[in-house]
């Protein structure tokens, strides 16, 4: 019966109706802004550096979205489209890439290494790998210690799995069972480095069993698969269970970074993926086929991404540069300068 | 906030706590009286803990919180296992969400274990998103007691280079143990470097106030004198101290002024002093090279120009390991008798 | 824009002193018009300026020590724009013909001498006492230096002030407490490593009380006092100022001669011998010739000229009375370069007259005129004030009769022209009036002994007694 047919597949639905437009809209998103900003720098109109999250956007909105509001997410460089999925505003995002007042960090840093602690508690990103994990064990004892059902979550590469923090980390955590999620954005390539030469065990997620946690691989190239996966581990770690690692395995598209070719992707291997493993484009295949979208309704995602990037660009370059002398200031907490308006006396040209 | 234990006075023994442990007449040794800071700081601010290596049920290396963990419980006294870049990690995550962290470094020398934690996260996240770190890091600095160069490190200029940090250095119980007060309740990161050697050698009457405090950045002129001034701070205050009464029996008289915070310096309170006697000797137990002392004369040679009578000169030891045979130890570092000629060196320019 | 340096007034000078500026910024100068004036080891004197134009910047200060080929000043030449020029005035008072009355000197130099009309070319000092005949200011050779200043581990570089190798080091906080009291470092006494001035002597200066200006005019007693009056002694800086009592410090050209005496003293064995010498036929030769000499040759006629020719024969023929000891040996010259001792407004200094022996009265005598002159207006080349092989001083003109001078190291005798005076003496068993002179020589015993100097001085007498100098003056 029909109805039967709609029953099963609404309750083989993950989420809601308005949930799943969002997940999409989320990825339709990441994807134009990684493409427009990469042609923004190949013009030479972005200052900076970009690291690109192209065909990884299954695995950052994915693990994502089973998170609360109060919960903290601790990602790198590469996992942008994690924080504009957590909450961030586009139109700061962008000021922050043309290093205007009114990015996040206010100028002190670029690109994709940001946060937003206090709106969407994420962690403001530093290059050095996997830097944010210890941190995160930290926000999870907090939690822990309080009694709160708030957890935490971190992203990193699979190039920061062989850095020791990472270890410490899940090794901490699961000592002292911290309401953590290790999310490990495995795009194969860590620069120029492929996994076999990362680490020594065909995968990343059997590494979880050494530390005394569940591990789980999934196809980055399904958001859903992702999410499943994170959602179950962020309940674990919600009723104290403890920590969980997710690999998610996906492929880097661009270089590491807006100047790198990536000629050592095997060519092979970055059409199949692109082919078959376009989370964006698969599940945009999937909401149409469980006609939750129409080719109209993808059309009009469309418009309003470019429109909201337009806008965000246009935000971006009428936001100030911040004022010279702010550069000494915001050090110690006493100085007021995090808890009061920056001045916005800079210009708006660029210098 | 939790009610006050009653205190326990009498000898120490294991579950004292650290008031109980003063002496007969009531003077508490450094050790102790840091140990009374950080337990003060804990009975009076919940969301305050510490971590660290072996300092809960061991009650730490150097015996600092003995008694902690029957009092406050292991959560609140967390032991750690051997990962610097992780506790320094989990003090920063809990202190964004709003705790308190002390985390202990069983030697200051493992600190540099945690280098990139301490000196990339730590002393920046502030300056970058203005999210507050009240974060202390602790732990027995400093040599003269023959423990060689892992056991003996003086690693402040690394970390007020970092510029984020507050370093200090006390010389005295009462300074340690109201600057660790002062350390706990800033909202910035704070790192306190206790000189072993004092632990146990120095001890005085500390105030028992719980607010007593000190301020962090300001340096305390611990001798007045007339001829030249001699900016120091951690162990080599006494020893300084030492050298200014074998002095002052031939006639010279010495100002020793104690940093007691060596970043950010006092600098007012150095040049006050050079101002009065126009000759200045810096003594620091870190490396000459870009060391402490080095960032002291030249805040002084550009400061104090116009004050000076005579070039100022430094007294601290070369950077390469710290040795661990007596001769080769006390050759290296900065001992009386090179404070005294040193002295008599300025004097006689 | 030419940039005016510190220049090198002598083979061995390395350094100078500023001792005034004589220009401002935003003055014109013309071409070799006086600068500023300098000390060396050797002399004080003027700099002239090597271009016409406008002062544009002063680079060094006065009393300021520096290197030779410091860069001191900036003037824009004509026709460039000076930096700063305030206009073309210039601060310092100039005398019509533009050139700068020496700044140093308060007294005009004709009347820093006594009132004898004939003695105002005179060289010697109206307050030499009169029992000391004033010595030269020059600096020792190097001979001396490394006898006099072996303590003070000296070496070839004699010191401005002699006073140790780091007495010109000044710490900041000196030159600030200098700057801020008006203390002048020249009369600081330093009690630091090497002769250093320290905080505390600059302290105890300032509370000494006000300095009075720097080497600014005379001491009081210059041109003033009358013969006979006890030496003058250095003003003791501990005695407070008051109605009674002034404090004068030690100019630095003071400082070098004392400094000077007492090596000279400590050096030589001095010995003295005197002769008295009948000078009737020379009184009145002189009296009769001076009217016509001074408009033949320009310069006045006093007993000098002859008393050099004579001694100049002398010495031709007592060479080792014209030598030198260097070390362990005699040097036995035989030419003479004459040092003439002259006082002026900053104390003693002897310009030598060179190749004396080969001039006569009339050259002598203008060589011995613009000599002085110079010397009283500070213009002397430090060539001028070296090199004497002998030296000869004349305090007669104030009055005494009879001088125990100290020898102008390093040579082996200085002689000394008292006062002429009549005195009853006996010729051919009756008693005349004759015009007599005591003229003396203090001599050093480790180089010549009794004999010798008592036949030199017989031979200087013999020569004054009987040479007839009437065609050399024109008579």
């Amino acid at each position: 019966m029909a109805t039967d047919v709609d029953a099963r597949t609404q309750s083989a639905r993950p989420l809601p109706e308005a949930e799943l437009e969002r997940m999409l809209y989320l990825l339709m998103l990441s994807r134009y802004f990684d493409e427009r900003t990469e042609a923004l720098y190949r013009q030479g109109r972005l200052p900076g550096a970009i690291y690109s999250g192209r065909g990884q956007e299954g695995t950052h909105v994915g693990v994502v979205f089973p998170l609360r509001p109060q919960d903290s997410l601790f990602p790198t460089h590469r996992d942008l489209s994690a924080q504009l999925a957590k909450g961030l505003d586009l139109k700061r995002v962008m000021a922050q890439f043309w290093g205007r007042i009114d990015g996040y960090t206010r100028g002190r840093d670029g690109n994709s290494h940001i946060g937003d602690w206090f709106g969407s508690r994420t962690w403001t990103v530093m290059s050095h790998l996997p830097i944010a994990y210890p941190v995160a064990c930290g926000a999870a004892l907090a939690y822990q210690r309080r009694g709160q059902d708030t957890v935490a979550m971190g992203i990193c590469g699979d190039g920061a799995t062989s850095n020791g923090r990472w270890h410490e980390a899940l090794n901490t955590s699961a000592i002292h069972r911290l309401p953590v999620v290790w999310v490990v954005n495995n795009n194969q390539f860590a620069y120029s480095t492929p996994n076999p030469l990362e680490f020594g065990v065909p995968t990343i997620a059997e590494r979880a069993d050494a530390y005394g946690m569940p591990g789980v691989r999934v196809d980055g190239g399904n958001v859903l698969e992702v999410y499943a996966a994170a959602k179950e581990a962020v309940d674990r770690a919600r009723s104290g269970e403890g920590p969980t690692l997710i690999e998610s395995v996906s492929l880097r598209w661009r270089g590491h970074a807006g100047h790198d070719p990536a000629k050592y992707v095997p060519k092979e291997l970055l059409d199949e993926y692109m082919a078959s493993h376009d989370p964006v484009a698969n599940f945009q295949d999937w909401m149409l086929a469980e006609g939750l979208v129409d080719q109209d309704g993808i059309a009009q995602l469309d418009s309003r991404i470019q429109r909201e990037f337009e806008e965000g660009y246009e935000f971006a370059q009428s936001s100030p540069y911040p004022e010279p002398e702010d550069a000494t200031k915001g050090l110690w907490v006493e100085d007021g300068y995090w808890t009061s308006e920056p001045g916005r006396g800079g210009p708006t040209e660029a210098p | 906030m939790t009610a006050t234990q009653k205190v326990e006075a009498g000898a120490a023994g294991h579950g004292a706590e650290p008031r109980g442990k003063r002496t007969e007449d009531g003077q508490a040794t450094y050790l102790i009286a840091i140990a009374e800071a950080l337990w003060e700081e804990m009975e009076r601010d919940e969301r305050v803990y510490c971590l660290g290596e072996d300092i809960g049920a061991y009650g730490g290396a150097f015996k600092v919180t003995e008694g902690f963990i029957e009092r406050f419980g292991p959560e609140r006294v967390m032991d750690t296992p051997i990962a610097e870049e992780t506790i320094v990690g989990l003090a920063i995550g809990s202190a964004m969400e709003g705790m308190r962290p002390v985390a202990e470094f069983q030697y200051a020398d493992f600190m540099s274990s945690g280098f990139d934690m301490i000196t990339t996260a730590l002393a920046r996240v502030h300056y970058r998103s203005g999210v507050p770190l009240p974060v202390v890091l602790r732990g027995p600095s400093g040599g003269y007691v023959r423990a060689s160069s892992f056991h003996s490190t003086n690693p402040e200029p690394w970390y007020a280079h970092a510029g984020g940090i507050k370093v200090i250095c006390p010389a005295f119980p009462s300074d340690a143990k109201g600057l660790m007060k002062s350390a706990i309740r800033d909202d910035n990161p704070c790192m306190v470097l206790e000189h072993k050697w004092i632990y146990r050698r120095v001890k005085e009457h500390v105030p028992e106030d719980p607010d007593f405090l000190v301020p962090i950045g300001k340096a305390d002129v611990k001798r007045e004198g007339t001829d030249v001034s001699v900016i120091t701070y951690g162990a080599l205050v006494h020893k300084t101290l030492e050298a200014a009464e074998a002095l002052e029996r031939r006639g010279m008289s010495i100002e020793v002024v104690d940093l007691r915070t060596v970043y950010p310096l006092d600098e007012e309170a150095i040049l006050r002093s050079i101002e009065k006697t126009s000759r200045a000797l810096v003594v620091s137990e870190s490396y000459r090279y870009a060391g402490i002392g080095a960032e002291v004369s030249a805040t002084i040679a550009q400061r104090a120009f116009e004050h000076l009578d005579a070039p100022v000169e430094r007294l601290s030891p070369p950077n390469m390991p710290i040795p661990f045979s007596p001769t080769l130890e006390d050759a290296f570092l900065p001992q009386v008798s090179d404070i005294e000629a040193a002295v008599e060196r300025l004097s006689a320019w | 824009m030419t940039t005016v340096q510190m220049p090198q007034l002598g083979e061995t000078i390395i350094e100078g002193t500023i001792l005034s500026w004589l220009k401002s910024e935003g003055d014109t100068v013309t071409r070799d018009e006086p600068l500023f004036e300098i000390s060396t080891d050797k002399v004080d004197t003027e700099v002239p300026s090597p271009v016409a134009g406008t002062v544009s910047k002063i680079l060094v200060a006065a009393g300021e020590t520096v290197p030779v080929g410091t860069a001191l000043m900036e003037i824009a030449e004509e026709g460039e724009a000076a930096e700063g020029a305030g206009g073309s005035g210039s601060a310092s008072a100039q005398t019509p013909d533009g050139r700068q009355a020496p700044g140093a000197s308060e007294s005009p130099s004709p009347a820093a001498a006594s009132t004898e009309p004939g003695a105002s070319e005179s060289p010697s000092s109206g307050t030499a006492p009169a029992q000391q005949a004033p010595a030269q200011t020059q600096v020792p050779a190097p001979a001396t230096a490394a006898a006099a200043a072996a303590a003070s581990g000296g070496g070839a570089v004699a010191e401005m002030r002699e006073r140790g190798p780091r007495s010109k080091i000044l710490s900041p906080l000196v030159r600030r407490l200098a700057s801020e009291h008006g203390i002048d470092l020249d009369t600081v006494e330093g009690t630091g490593a090497g002769g250093r001035i320290t905080k505390h002597d600059v302290m105890a200066a300032i509370e000494r009380g006000p300095a009075p200006a720097p080497a600014a005019g005379p001491p009081a007693a210059v041109g003033a006092a009358p013969a006979g009056v006890a030496p003058q002694a250095v003003p003791t800086p501990a005695a407070p100022s008051g109605a009674a009592e002034e404090v004068v410090p030690m100019s630095h050209i003071r400082r070098a001669i004392a400094t000077h005496m007492v090596a000279s003293l400590q050096t030589t064995a001095r010995a003295w011998t005197m002769v008295e010498v009948n000078v009737e036929p020379l009184v009145r030769l002189r009296a009769d010739a001076k009217e016509s000499f001074v408009q033949k040759y320009g310069a006045k006629l006093t007993y000098l000229p002859f008393v050099v020719r004579a001694t100049c024969d002398a010495l031709l023929e007592y060479p080792m009375v014209n030598a030198e000891l260097r070390g362990e040996d005699v040097v036995v010259r035989r030419f003479v370069n004459m040092g003439i001792a002259v006082s002026y407004d900053e104390g003693l200094i002897v310009p030598v007259i060179r190749r004396a022996e080969t001039m006569n009265v009339p050259g002598l005598a203008q060589s011995i005129a613009d000599l002085a002159v110079r010397a009283r207006e500070h213009r002397l080349q430090p060539d001028e004030v070296q090199g004497a092989t002998f030296t000869i001083t004349n305090p007669g003109p104030y009055g005494s009769v009879a001088s125990v001078p100290i020898i102008n190291q390093p040579n082996a005798g200085i002689l000394s022209l008292d006062a002429i005076q009549q005195r009853p003496v006996v010729v051919d068993d009756a008693i005349a009036i004759r015009h007599m002179v005591f003229v003396s020589m203090s001599w050093d015993h480790r180089v010549i002994d009794g004999e010798l100097a008592t036949r030199f001085l017989a031979r200087v007498k013999h020569n004054l007694e009987t040479w007839d100098f009437s065609s050399e003056v024109g008579r």
